[in-house]
């Protein structure tokens, strides 16, 4: 019965996997929609941080060392994303990225973003905004 | 084993090394739960993480032979992590104390008690690495536990996919009937869940075990 069970969810793992599921790539209004690397930002950037960017937001790129799995990915958003300066927040595991939208006449300073990188359990290498993020 | 032998050799422990538990110590400000079963106990810990290095929890634990049931306070130490672009490393140092009387068919009363173990891991979004080590006496003589174990991914997922591992955990209890066992076993992570089943066939027990974070 236990090496049954087992197997049943070995399958419908597999089954769920992406690359084998067809649905995979479509993840609609997921807050945290992937811009893999290589790609252009431009075109590939999540609906949330493409909207936050359009109600006036300024963006923040930071790269961060350590960032493996969705636990990592999760400490990163829920500590941002409650800073009320914040108004997006996306994790791309591919490129080891942090993406930010600073909203509207708020303010948050790169020494403030490495505490707070540092509070979530990572270590951040390098921010760049404006143009360059 | 008293509690003093039990603190010493945690010292000891402490100073040298530090896996089976994901991340036993979360973003400072959140909550973790966690609940395992596998061959030997089933246990719960919820925990808090006042600070990135720190998590201190509530524990419980059924030992399952002897009918023995602690509960008691948890504090999990981060000693140190390892950052590389596409890996981290992790070393941490843990110890409990609290009460464990008996249940079901075991008439003993309630007595102190108390554990302290190191962990360590290493993992990549491909492979993992860990190794825990436990001492622990809960009023039936001391005890002692290791497991190592290695998992790989089939595939590698973005934030928020399915990811699943494939892994296999081998244990050493000196004080059972199979001192050594092996448990493969399946590991299914999203966002902030980890779920875990596995199969001990030396003993024929379940391995399960979950992990939400919040």
């Amino acid at each position: 019965m236990i090496r049954m069970t087992v197997t049943a969810f070995a399958l419908l793992s597999l089954a769920a996997a992406p690359g084998l599921a067809q649905e995979h790539g479509d993840h609609g209004a997921h807050a945290d929609d992937h811009a893999h690397a290589g790609e252009t930002a431009e075109t590939t950037r999540p609906e949330a941080i493409t909207e936050a960017l359009a109600a006036g937001g300024s963006l923040v790129t930071a790269e961060v060392n350590g960032m493996v799995c969705d636990f990592c990915a999760t400490a990163m958003t829920r500590t941002f994303g409650r800073r009320d300066e914040v108004s997006a927040v996306h994790v791309d595991l591919d490129t080891k990225q942090l993406q930010l939208v600073i909203g509207a006449g708020q303010a948050l300073d790169d020494a403030t973003i490495t505490d707070l990188v540092r509070r979530s359990g990572y270590e951040l290498v390098s921010i760049r905004r404006g143009e360059e993020a | 084993m008293n509690f003093k032998t039990l603190a010493a050799a945690a010292g000891l422990f402490a100073c040298a090394v530090s896996a089976a538990q994901a991340r036993p110590v979360s973003y400072e400000g959140g909550w973790t739960v966690i609940a395992e079963r596998d061959r030997a106990s089933s246990y719960g810990l919820v925990h808090y993480t006042p600070h990135y290095e720190w998590s201190v929890g509530l524990r419980t634990e059924w030992m399952r032979d002897e009918d023995l049931l602690f509960t008691g306070l948890q504090a999990t130490h981060l000693v140190h992590r390892w950052f590389a672009p596409d890996s981290q490393a992790n070393l941490y140092a843990y110890a409990g104390a609290g009460e464990a009387h008996g249940i079901d068919a075991n008439p003993r009363g309630s007595e102190a008690a108390g554990f302290a173990g190191v962990m360590a891991d290493w993992e990549t979004r491909r492979w993992f690495v860990s190794y825990e080590a436990r001492i622990s006496d809960f009023g039936a003589g001391a005890d002692a536990m290791q497991a190592a174990r290695i998992g790989v991914a089939p595939y590698v997922g973005d934030f928020g996919d399915l990811h699943t591992w494939v892994m296999v955990e081998i244990d050493q209890r000196p004080e059972r009937d199979e001192p050594v066992t092996a448990t493969p076993l399946l590991r299914f992570f999203k966002g902030p869940a980890l779920f875990e089943i596995g199969y001990t066939p030396a003993e024929d027990e379940a391995f399960a075990s979950f992990i939400y974070r919040f």
